[in-house]
């Protein structure tokens, strides 16, 4: 029961996600607004019950069970990228590398001026 | 001999018209990578979605239910990526004061980060003369699977495209990152988990998850974060 009652209100925030997509219009995925949604209530509560702690920390972690299913499409589709599979490959395997390491560059130099802002204080 | 393999064809009939076989397929394989996964020392570059992945993959081509008829089953589970997206709130509220702590170098790297995971790869394509469809499919690909799916749709993309570059971006971020931070002395779990969540959505933060709460918390802001930014701006400045 107290698993099913955490289960509830992700599913209710999911839906409620979906409805301000669908209603405003966004682009952006139910799920990602309901996440937003949640954080913002727990946010205004100042507390998380244990049976919503309880269920998302169930479902965070299974997340790698529910995308594997996505995942298989890629092998039954491999010829669409025939032809370009070379520039595909490149793009993927540098571009990631690059933004990685600029994130991580980024996130660094910021992280640090920060302090040396507030030491100027 | 023809009556047993008439049963034996009867028996795929009906197993394959409930979810049932693809659920069991789909969390065997799971339970294996994970077995595999730690058995072989947790190797980065084969993190366990892509062993699922890829025992699955095998399962479905050597079982000859096809692709189309897993994929029908395996939605029983996959509708649940939505309620699971949701949660990935609840660790984010329960970091938020770590967040707060960073809530700066957060601004700043996200909007020239999250644009350059798309630019990156979409200008390494453009001037290998790969054709727009291609850079279409290309772009979204830091972001979380069901924004990229409508982005890439948006954009005139392959979907099916989309999600393979998905998946290896995710497994590169996971390896590349990882590289990086050790490279750069970064060992900040917050930094870490951000980079994750940032360029490799939720591979990345499933990955970032296994190294610490934190981590995963700052993984999942990171990828809403993107997902929001570039489905906001992606339509907006994709120039053709």
């Amino acid at each position: 029961m107290v698993l099913l009652r955490g289960f509830l209100v992700l599913v209710v925030f999911f839906l409620l996600g979906e409805a301000l997509r669908v209603l405003v219009g966004l682009p952006i995925s139910g799920g990602v607004l309901g996440m937003v949604m949640v954080t913002a209530t727990l946010m205004l509560r100042g507390r998380v019950s244990d049976q919503l702690a309880e269920a998302s920390r169930g479902l965070i972690s299974v997340l790698v069970l529910l995308i594997s299913p996505g995942v298989v499409g890629v092998f039954f589709i491999a010829d669409r990228f025939a032809g370009h599979w070379f520039s595909v490959a490149v793009a993927l395997v540098a571009g990631t590398l690059l933004s990685s390491v600029t994130t991580l560059w980024l996130m660094k130099k910021t992280a640090g001026d920060r302090t040396q802002g507030h030491s100027h204080d | 001999m023809t009556e047993f393999n008439g049963r034996m064809q009867e028996l795929l009939l009906v197993w394959t018209t409930g979810p049932m076989l693809s659920i069991a397929l789909t969390l065997a394989a799971f339970m294996a990578a994970n077995w595999l996964f730690a058995k072989v020392g947790r190797p980065l570059w084969m993190p366990p979605v892509l062993m699922a992945a890829v025992i699955l993959a095998a399962a479905v081509a050597a079982s000859g239910i096809g692709y189309e008829t897993y994929q029908q089953g395996a939605r029983w589970l996959t509708v649940l990526l939505g309620p699971a997206t949701v949660a990935l709130g609840v660790p984010l509220y329960q970091q938020m004061h770590h967040i707060r702590a960073l809530w700066r170098p957060i601004l700043c790297t996200l909007p020239l980060a999250a644009s350059l995971a798309a630019v990156y790869a979409v200008g390494i394509a453009w001037l290998m003369d790969a054709p727009l469809s291609i850079l279409a499919s290309l772009a979204p690909k830091s972001v979380t699977a069901p924004i990229a799916m409508g982005i890439a749709e948006q954009l005139g993309g392959s979907v099916a495209l989309t999600l393979g570059g998905l998946l290896i971006t995710g497994v590169l971020a996971s390896v590349f990152v990882d590289w990086g931070a050790k490279w750069m002395k970064i060992s900040d779990d917050r930094m870490v988990g951000f980079a994750l969540g940032l360029n490799g959505h939720a591979i990345g933060t499933a990955r970032a998850f296994e190294i610490s709460p934190t981590a995963g918390a700052f993984a999942s802001l990171g990828m809403g974060l993107t997902g929001v930014f570039t489905a906001l701006f992606l339509p907006f400045v994709f120039p053709f």
